[in-house]
């Protein structure tokens, strides 16, 4: 029996290990260990203030931080009772959607597109394809500065707090910010093309996809949950009643099923469920590729942060523009602290983020739940990998190895984010 | 040039500067610490979590191993080699230290300016409030709100407190804090003192530590 093992894998956030058992040609077992520490922050939040909550778990990750940051407010303005204004919620998407242009456009030319022009990193692409690159920084510094914009920095949120902000974007600041994202539209356009360009294999995963989804919105800070081929739509705040977790011995992080099925999470899922909501630049990216939705192909993912891209940029100029017209306030809203319980969920880059939290009547954290995209795709990631592996295990070592690692990209893990 | 995240290239055998983050967590995290230490002409702790412990290291502050029931139950044994988290400034010896969560970038490349040119460490030490008076801030002691900039060290150009929020303490601890004053400050304006120690723990639990 012959192993092939590739220790942790590189050009992903945190540390992951393949190991694929093959006897005779035939794969007989292939796993992802992830031997990233365990980070225990649903137990950390344990015995803190519900104000303190936020500034917690938005450490759980340096990219997707304002995700954590804001679904954990939202699951504490569950549990307190607390309504924001629609100014809030104009904001913290916006908040979202830097944390978007600053992780599709590292996992995008950082972390995936070496593997396609056949480089180790970006370094020696910055060498060999310096247009790339610049087009790269100049999507992930929009993004920056996008968040430090309403969060106050790139990482980490500091203006947003229980019911909304302590302070908002001057009205000159968000103009100049709608240019910018205006003169950014080519440059996704762009990576939309050059994505789309690079082939994939034909592939079709066996598991669900699931995203939150609504009616009237490309759902990334509210909407139901939604599954793709059972068609059931649930309220996001009952993840516990759809969601099972376990404990797997190989991985600190545990593994998710919904109806018994390992899932995917992340762009792919969200195009699948929306694509009749995307913005209409985005919409006409989408068409022109020519890509097929519903797609079950995983490695669709990339091409599919490449149009949300596209989306993101029409869709915060739209945002900006409504802020500036719209009077309202996004001073925190008052609320008592009282006992409670609350869930929420929104749309992470990576994928649907759930947060849940119970507080005392002193407001003090009794108990903590978090279930990140990552924790979510890692069963359907392993279930996809078992079933690529034989279709590529003639190949050369090297060649399998870097297959494997494609698809393992493909679904831009966060390793640091799934052992939280 | 080498960073581990983008690359897929092995760790190299020695260091000009090694530039480490985070906090150790496992057995494995304080033996590569030693490893990079040994080879390493210069070593920066970058960020709170190498400087200080940061948020990881609340994990210390209640019974550690039952944390591990809480989020993985008593089922299939995993995190093996898990510890409790430390700072690498309490494993090794760093040569420079630039704290904040998240960093100051242009703090990061002048120290590391300083450490290409052998320069010594040049932190600032004072605690933060002074920069808040020349910001013109609004104090939130004098509004009877808690706030950590009293003993935290400066060189953040108080950022959260210009942002209307208090400062959370996640630069450390200023080595010019006069604690039990500080404290004295917290009863003077109606908050209860042991609220100061409370909230430094956030980011600063590791503070007693050291391994």
């Amino acid at each position: 029996m012959s192993t092939v093992t590739v220790e942790h894998v590189a050009r992903i956030e945190g540390h992951g290990t393949i190991t694929v058992e093959m006897e005779s040609g035939v794969v007989s077992d292939v796993r992802i260990d992830v031997v990233e520490a365990a980070r225990f922050f649903e137990s950390l939040v344990v015995g803190r203030r519900f104000d303190e909550v936020s500034l917690i778990t938005s450490r759980i990750c340096g990219i997707c931080s304002p995700n954590h940051a804001l679904t954990s407010l939202k699951a504490i303005e569950a549990a307190l009772d607390v309504e924001v204004s629609e100014r809030t919620v104009l904001l913290r998407k916006l908040l979202v959607y830097g944390s978007y242009l600053q992780n599709h456009a590292t996992h995008l030319y950082v972390f995936a597109a070496p593997d396609f022009v056949g480089l180790p990193s970006v370094f020696p692409l910055a060498q060999s394809h310096p247009d790339i690159v610049e087009r790269a920084l100049r999507v992930k510094k929009t993004g920056n500065e996008l968040t430090t914009l309403v969060g106050g920095r790139p990482v980490h949120p500091v203006t947003a707090v229980v019911g909304g902000f302590t302070a908002e974007p001057s009205a000159s600041d968000l103009v100049a910010m709608r240019m910018r994202l205006e003169s950014l539209v080519a440059d996704t356009v762009a990576t939309a093309d050059l994505f789309s360009s690079f082939e994939v294999p034909d592939f079709a995963t066996s598991g669900e996809m699931v995203a939150l989804a609504a009616a009237d919105d490309y759902a990334i800070y509210d909407g139901d949950a939604a599954a793709l081929q059972a068609g059931w739509s649930r309220p996001a705040s009952e993840y516990r009643d759809y969601i099972t977790e376990a404990v797997v011995g190989h991985s600190n992080a545990k593994h998710s099923t919904v109806d018994g099925r390992t899932f995917m999470v992340g762009s792919l899922p969200r195009i699948n469920l929306s694509s009749a909501q995307l913005m209409p630049r985005a919409a006409e990216v989408l068409s022109a590729l020519g890509l097929a939705v519903p797609s079950l192909n995983t490695f669709h993912n990339n091409v599919c942060q490449a149009i949300e891209l596209v989306d993101a940029t029409e869709r915060c100029v739209a945002y900006i523009d409504e802020l500036l017209e719209a009077g309202g306030s996004s001073a925190p809203a008052p609320f008592a602290v009282r006992a409670g319980f609350g869930a929420a969920a929104t749309e992470a880059p990576r994928g649907t983020l759930y947060h849940a939290y119970g507080i005392d009547d002193a407001g003090m954290v009794v108990r903590g739940d978090i279930i990140t995209p990552t924790a979510q795709n890692l069963g359907n990631l392993e279930a996809d990998m078992r079933a690529f592996a034989p279709t590529i295990a003639g190949l050369p070592r090297e060649e399998f190895v870097l297959a494997m690692e494609k698809l393992v990209r493909a679904y831009d893990p966060c390793l640091s984010c799934a052992v939280h | 040039m080498y960073w581990q995240l983008t690359s897929s290239g092995h760790l190299p055998d020695e260091y000009d500067v090694a530039v480490i983050e985070g906090a150790a967590t496992t057995g494995e995290h304080i033996e590569t610490l030693r490893k990079v230490r040994e080879t390493a002409a210069v070593v920066i702790a970058l960020g709170t979590c190498a400087v200080t412990g940061g948020i990881p290291a609340l994990a210390g502050t209640l019974d550690y191993d039952a944390r591990y029931g809480v989020v993985y139950g008593d089922g299939i044994a995993v995190a093996r080699g898990r510890q409790v988290p430390v700072p690498v400034t309490s494993v090794i010896a760093v040569d420079y230290q630039v704290p904040g969560c998240p960093i100051d970038p242009a703090e990061f490349v002048k120290v590391l300016s300083r450490a290409l040119m052998g320069l010594k460490d040049a932190i600032p030490v004072d605690p933060m409030c002074a920069i808040c008076k020349t910001e013109e801030n609004i104090c939130f002691l004098d509004q009877g709100k808690a706030c950590l900039g009293l003993v935290t060290r400066t060189g953040c150009g108080a950022k959260c407190v210009s942002l209307s929020r208090p400062c959370t303490g996640c630069r450390g601890l200023s080595p010019e804090a006069n604690l039990p004053a500080a404290r004295r400050v917290y009863a003077d304006k109606g908050l209860d003192p042991a609220e100061l120690d409370r909230l430094f723990d956030l980011y600063n639990a590791a503070r007693e530590v050291v391994l």
